[in-house]
């Protein structure tokens, strides 16, 4: 079984299917592309699927390439080297079952470049997939820059027949997202570069592999100075707040698909690299900068809330909305104990599958409706009946019913963050932050009321209502919400 | 003397030899087999290629009186100003074609260019690295010059004005250190010097020194002539310019900074202050321009600051991290400067010039967009791994050195920006049939270009074998 089950093929199995379709060889022929696109990430979450079954959390999967016999950066110690823990593996199918859907989602929102828009598609995936299986600083920041590349053009491109001033818009979002990541990733490339010299210079290793780093003999001054550059980098793409100013222009403006996979999985990599390097690897100075990350945390959660109250496009409503819920995944790893990283990580699942979900609510009513803006939005739900049914559900998920996945998640943060031993300040963010979910509840229903219900203008009289393609998208979100919100144990078992 | 040139002066050698076999066929051959000069000079090229594996590396060997050297370092150097005055010379076909009568004169210049290249690599002594430094210029002068038009005129004045000073400023230099140590032969230089205390007049010298070689590699002071000399230079002249030219000079930079002068921390920290703000000029300059080459000029000279401030930082673990990233550098650079050359020099090349283009040819746009991320440093191109190289040589430095690396990452930021805004206009749509977009590409032209980007895609995805090279070089330098 193990020679069955390689992590290099789980990450670059969507690389070569991207190489594949951009080829001349490929045909350009808009069917055959979707359908070729589509199976492979249906087979790729089929084998996630295999190797989070055949998965011991006792011997993580490891795997090392070499190239012509050496290693990749032999003389700084650079490995290609790639493991998968309990939380990279959850992370990865996430990943896996993310792409699927939104691949599927694809289908209506895709008009044009269907050849160059699935390889983007497909090289995003390899390249997420690449940022949570890596083992090694420089490959993961590798990863990190190589997805800028396929989100540029998945934000930016023109791929529906929009005015040139939507086109624009999209482009100028796009180069946006790419400034601020790229600051963002210099930051934590100082950091890496700082942490792989004084890891050598002190406990003398010449190696990149988290594994390999000691972080007790590093002088202190320097820990905090690696802690908050890579914490600056994280930050980028988390976002914490006076960071977050990409985010809603970029969500807002990506076609649908794209931004199901950028609230629902890129965000993720920030809080899946603080673990991986504050949290995991230089535990000493981020337990003490843990209750200021917990502020900001609380800020995000409570600043954000008030402004996605304010919007009045559905799209932005909910791109506000995951910068909120980000602040619960990062307050949940600020605890610093064992229930908040469950917490977390069982937060990033249960938000990844609500944000698809509304997005993909938003983007069938855009479709529809061509308006995204609730005050004009009314009615729709009596057009659209199946789609309004979906959306009660998701947007009843999203504030936290019992008995859906994020219910138990902001529980068991909250509940992390109270018992967590580092500080007061950490409790008294847990306090404030559980009253603070009542106003996700506000702009949510908010968005509900407003655009669903009232009466029918004569225009939307005529709409669809779902086809097969957006329902089996929506049922697969609702379907993981509620067996993660009845059976919490199938990801909190896998952390324990 | 024979000795000495049959043990390290070949390759030069028989550089000269083209360029006495081009002299004689201008006078003999009728301007209408013009085209063959670029035949004759490319043979030459490959010939001195091949006869670099004669010269004698191990142990260092110096011929005429000390005055010239060879080890494996002069020799990687020239292997690669050889291969970049090789694809520059492939790429002439353009501008031999407008020039036609003149083609061979103008091939001997090139020639001429590379051979005095070569020799300030191997120079060990101050007035053979003079002679060697005005041969290449007065090389380049013509060169910028030689393309039609009253822009690539004003360019070479420029050029010639700024060099004349910062030569001036150079002699200086080596004035006062002839003053102190009463020589100008590297090797005695290093001697004299390490035997006594650093004085405040060695620290003037040597920073005189070191400041006249380094403004022809467009840093801060004297940074302005490059962009006029973009400007107005014809796109196979500027794939010559941007490589070999850097590659000699930091050839005799490094070593320098390594031997005879590397002692005083008032030399490493001048120069580092000086790249670190060459870096901030050239890369806010270029935010705000839009015409291509001039971006592409601001970016040469950004990069020659990255590449010395890392050098001025002096130890053996930077010196190889600084020959890998030229390595890196400068086929990014002819990559560029070859796709520039297919799309022709008529414009004047604004970025929204290229609107579209991708669509008109993939093959080509992409592998100039390739080039372009790789200068941006995006990951699985060879200037990934070559700027985290050379920025763990800074980050190695000590502290001190840690907010120089911060300025300079933020400023690679603002070199992104620059590099997209080439980038973008490549993928928007236009109309298919506007003539703008038509590229006709000439066997050679596609063949550099493949090359190139074959070369990029190589050293980024298995770079440990370049890094060893430039590494067991450092050592032995």
């Amino acid at each position: 079984m193990d020679i069955l089950l390689s992590i290099p093929f789980l990450i670059f199995m969507p690389l070569v299917a991207s190489i594949l379709l951009i080829s001349p060889l490929f045909a350009n022929n808009e069917i055959v592309v979707r359908r070729f696109a589509k199976g492979v990430c249906v087979l790729h979450f089929l084998y996630s699927i295999l190797m989070l079954a055949c998965f011991d959390s006792a011997n993580p999967y490891v795997s090392e390439i070499h190239f012509f016999g050496l290693d990749w950066v032999q003389s700084l110690g650079v490995k290609f080297i790639f493991k998968l823990d309990s939380v990279s593996l959850i992370l990865s199918v996430l990943a896996s079952f993310v792409f699927m859907i939104a691949s599927l989602a694809s289908k209506f929102n895709i008009r044009k470049s269907h050849k160059f828009y699935y390889s983007m598609f497909l090289l995003l995936q390899s390249a997420i997939l690449g940022i949570f299986t890596s083992a090694d600083m420089f490959v993961f920041f590798l990863f990190w820059e190589l997805e800028l590349i396929p989100a540029y053009f998945l934000i930016g491109n023109n791929w529906k027949e929009t005015s040139d001033e939507e086109c624009k818009k999209a482009q100028n979002s796009a180069v946006k997202f790419v400034l601020f990541t790229f600051l963002g990733s210099m930051f934590m490339l100082l950091g890496i570069l700082l942490l792989h010299y004084y890891n050598y210079v002190s406990n003398g290793i010449l190696s990149a592999s988290f594994s390999d780093i000691v972080d007790t003999t590093i002088p202190v001054s320097i820990q905090y100075l690696i802690a908050v550059c890579l914490l600056i980098g994280f930050g980028v793409k988390l976002p914490i707040i006076p960071l977050h100013s990409w985010l809603p222009d970029a969500h807002t403006n990506a076609p649908t698909p794209v931004s199901m996979v950028l609230a629902g999985i890129l965000l993720k990599t920030g809080a899946y690299g603080i673990f991986r390097f504050n949290y995991e690897t230089l535990p000493d100075s981020f337990s003490f900068i843990a209750p200021v990350l917990a502020v900001f945390a609380l800020i995000n959660i409570i600043f954000t809330a008030f402004v996605a109250y304010a919007q009045t496009d559905i799209k932005r409503i909910v791109a506000y909305s995951s910068i909120s819920n980000m602040g619960l995944v990062l307050l949940g790893l600020c605890a610093f104990n064992k229930i908040g990283l469950c917490a977390s990580v069982f937060h990033m699942a249960a938000h990844a599958l609500v944000t698809c979900g509304l997005f993909m609510v938003a983007g069938i009513v855009y479709l529809r409706c061509k308006n995204r803006d609730i005050n004009t939005l009314q009615g729709i739900a009596a057009v659209m009946p199946r789609l309004f049914g979906f959306a009660v559900l998701i947007v009843l998920a999203s504030i936290g019913i019992p008995g859906f996945a994020p219910f138990i998640s902001e529980i068991l943060t909250v509940i992390g963050a109270m018992s967590s031993d580092l500080s007061d300040l950490l409790k008294m963010c847990a306090v404030f932050a559980l009253p603070v979910l009542i106003l996700s509840s506000c702009y949510m229903l908010k968005f509900l009321h407003n655009g669903f219900f009232g009466e029918t203008p004569e225009a939307y009289e005529k709409v669809n209502d779902i086809t097969v393609h957006e329902f089996l998208v929506l049922a697969s979100v609702l379907a993981g919400l509620v067996i993660f919100g009845i059976f919490p144990d199938t990801i909190l078992g896998l952390l324990k | 003397m024979l000795n000495d040139i049959f043990n390290i002066l070949l390759p030069q050698m028989c550089i000269l030899g083209f360029i006495i076999l081009q002299l004689i066929l201008s006078m003999l051959i009728s301007p209408r087999y013009y085209r063959y000069a670029r035949l004759v000079s490319v043979i030459g090229i490959s010939l001195s290629i091949i006869l670099l594996s004669a010269v004698q590396t191990e142990p260092q060997y110096f011929a005429f009186k000390n005055s010239l050297m060879s080890d494996c370092y002069t020799s990687l150097f020239h292997f690669l100003i050889l291969v970049c005055g090789f694809f520059a010379a492939l790429l002439t076909r353009n501008l031999v074609k407008t020039i036609k009568g003149r083609a061979y004169t103008f091939h001997v210049i090139l020639l001429t260019a590379i051979f005095g290249a070569m020799n300030i690599v191997s120079a060990n002594d101050f007035v053979t690295l003079f002679v060697s430094i005005e041969l290449l210029s007065f090389s380049t002068y013509f060169l910028i010059a030689s393309a039609k038009g009253y822009h690539s005129k004003e360019a070479s004045f420029k050029y010639l004005l700024t060099s004349a000073v910062s030569s001036g400023v150079f002699l200086f230099g080596v004035s006062y250190m002839y003053g102190i140590t009463g020589s100008v032969n590297l090797s005695d230089i290093y001697e004299i010097i390490s035997s006594r205390e650093p004085s405040v007049m060695y620290s003037i010298a040597s920073i005189l020194i070191i400041l006249g070689l380094i403004s022809k590699l467009a840093v801060f002071p004297f940074a302005n002539w490059i962009i006029d000399v973009y400007k107005g230079c014809e796109s196979s002249i500027l794939a010559f310019l941007s490589t070999v030219p850097k590659l000699a000079l930091f050839g005799i930079v490094c070593r320098l900074m390594v031997f005879p002068l590397g002692a005083g921390f008032e030399l490493t920290f001048v120069i580092a202050l000086l790249s670190l703000l060459t870096a901030f000029w050239a890369n806010t300059y270029a935010v705000r321009e839009n015409n291509v080459k001039v971006i592409f000029a601001c970016s040469a000279s950004a990069n020659a600051s990255y590449a010395l401030l890392a050098a001025s930082l002096v130890s053996v673990y930077n010196l190889s991290t600084v020959i890998f990233y030229l390595m890196c550098y400068v086929f990014m650079n002819i990559a560029v400067f070859a796709f520039l050359n297919i799309y022709g020099d008529k414009k004047p090349l604004s970025v929204n010039d290229f609107k579209g283009i991708f669509y008109n040819n993939h093959g080509l746009t992409g592998a100039y967009a390739l080039a372009v991320i790789a200068l941006a440093g995006f990951p699985i191109t060879s200037g990934f791994i070559a700027k985290i190289y050379l920025f763990s040589a800074i980050a190695n430095s000590g502290l001190i050195f840690v907010p120089f690396l911060l300025a300079l990452l933020i400023l690679t930021v603002a070199a992104l920006y620059y590099y997209l805004k080439i980038l973008i206009p490549l993928f928007k749509e236009c109309d298919k049939n506007t003539e703008m977009c038509a590229l006709k590409p000439v066997f050679s032209q596609k063949f550099v270009l493949v090359i190139m980007v074959a070369a990029i895609l190589i050293m980024g995805i298995f770079p440990e074998r370049f890094i060893e090279l430039c590494r067991f070089i450092a050592y032995n330098i």
